[in-house]
């Protein structure tokens, strides 16, 4: 049953610290890696653009998966009151919010 | 090699847009299990059996998506830039976007599928398939779409 209650918490705190995240590292360019396409290489965290375009997708997902992993487990340290106060919509609203968020911001591309 | 992985990914795409059509219809307008019209059998499929083949092939069109994701950065996207083709390139990011967070819900969609209904968990089950349809849809007609406006190969 704590188990349960565990991964619960789990399900639902690994969205939302993700999207979160995400966003936040899109924003701010907190790319744990970066990939250059035209010479098929990686590199570590935020790297200029060599011989072509940089692309730091990869980079975004990695930084919001490994933030929001840890946060996850965390909350297996969670107080048991408040894990089963947490609502399990959060595992919806927050990444819905961060996609209304996303197209606000890239608005721009579809007015000019 | 891109052109395959590209046809591959639609071919993925494809199944994965059928899936998630399929359990949404199911889980937001559900029907009766004798129902004998097109849409009503569309209504009444067992949406919890495509759980596992929604996730496995999101998973996979997502990473097949990221493989050739360089080859339209160099190829594709800087000609859309240089046609000034701004709407286009703006759905592409959406998708970039909106595909990066469903990856980060499909743990979510996975428990809230397999663990036994309460109220709650009815209303998480409804909402998150039905925002990975969105997704999935938004996804497939902007790759269509510029694989129109300019495939690769070409």
């Amino acid at each position: 049953m704590i188990a349960s209650r565990s991964f619960h918490s789990f399900v639902v705190v690994f969205p939302v610290v993700y999207s979160v995240t995400y966003l936040i590292a899109v924003q701010n360019n907190y790319a744990l890696f970066t990939y250059h396409p035209a010479l098929e290489e990686f590199g570590p965290l935020v790297q200029p653009p060599r011989d072509g375009p940089a692309m730091y997708w990869y980079g975004w997902i990695a930084t919001a998966a490994l933030v929001a992993f840890v946060a996850a487990v965390l909350t297996r340290f969670m107080p048991e009151r408040l894990a089963q106060r947490l609502w399990s919509g959060w595992s919806w609203a927050v990444p819905i919010a961060s996609m209304l968020v996303f197209s606000y911001m890239l608005s721009g591309y579809f007015t000019r | 090699m891109t052109t395959f992985l590209l046809i591959v990914h639609g071919l993925l795409a494809v199944a994965l847009l059928g899936a998630v059509t399929h359990q949404a219809i199911g889980v937001l307008v559900p029907g009766r299990k004798t129902a004998d019209s097109f849409v009503g059998r569309m209504r009444a499929v067992s949406a919890p059996s495509y759980v596992s083949a929604i996730i496995f092939l999101y998973a996979a069109t997502a990473i097949l998506g990221g493989i050739i994701y360089g080859e339209y950065r160099i190829g594709v996207r800087v000609v859309l830039e240089q046609l000034e083709l701004w709407k286009a390139n703006g759905a592409f990011e959406l998708k970039e976007h909106f595909v990066a967070l469903g990856l980060g819900m499909l743990p979510a969609y996975w428990y809230f599928w397999r663990r036994p209904v309460d109220e709650g968990d009815t209303r998480a089950r409804a909402v998150i398939t039905a925002t990975f349809a969105f997704i999935v849809w938004w996804s497939f007609l902007v790759g269509h779409i510029l694989n129109n406006i300019r495939g690769f190969g070409s």
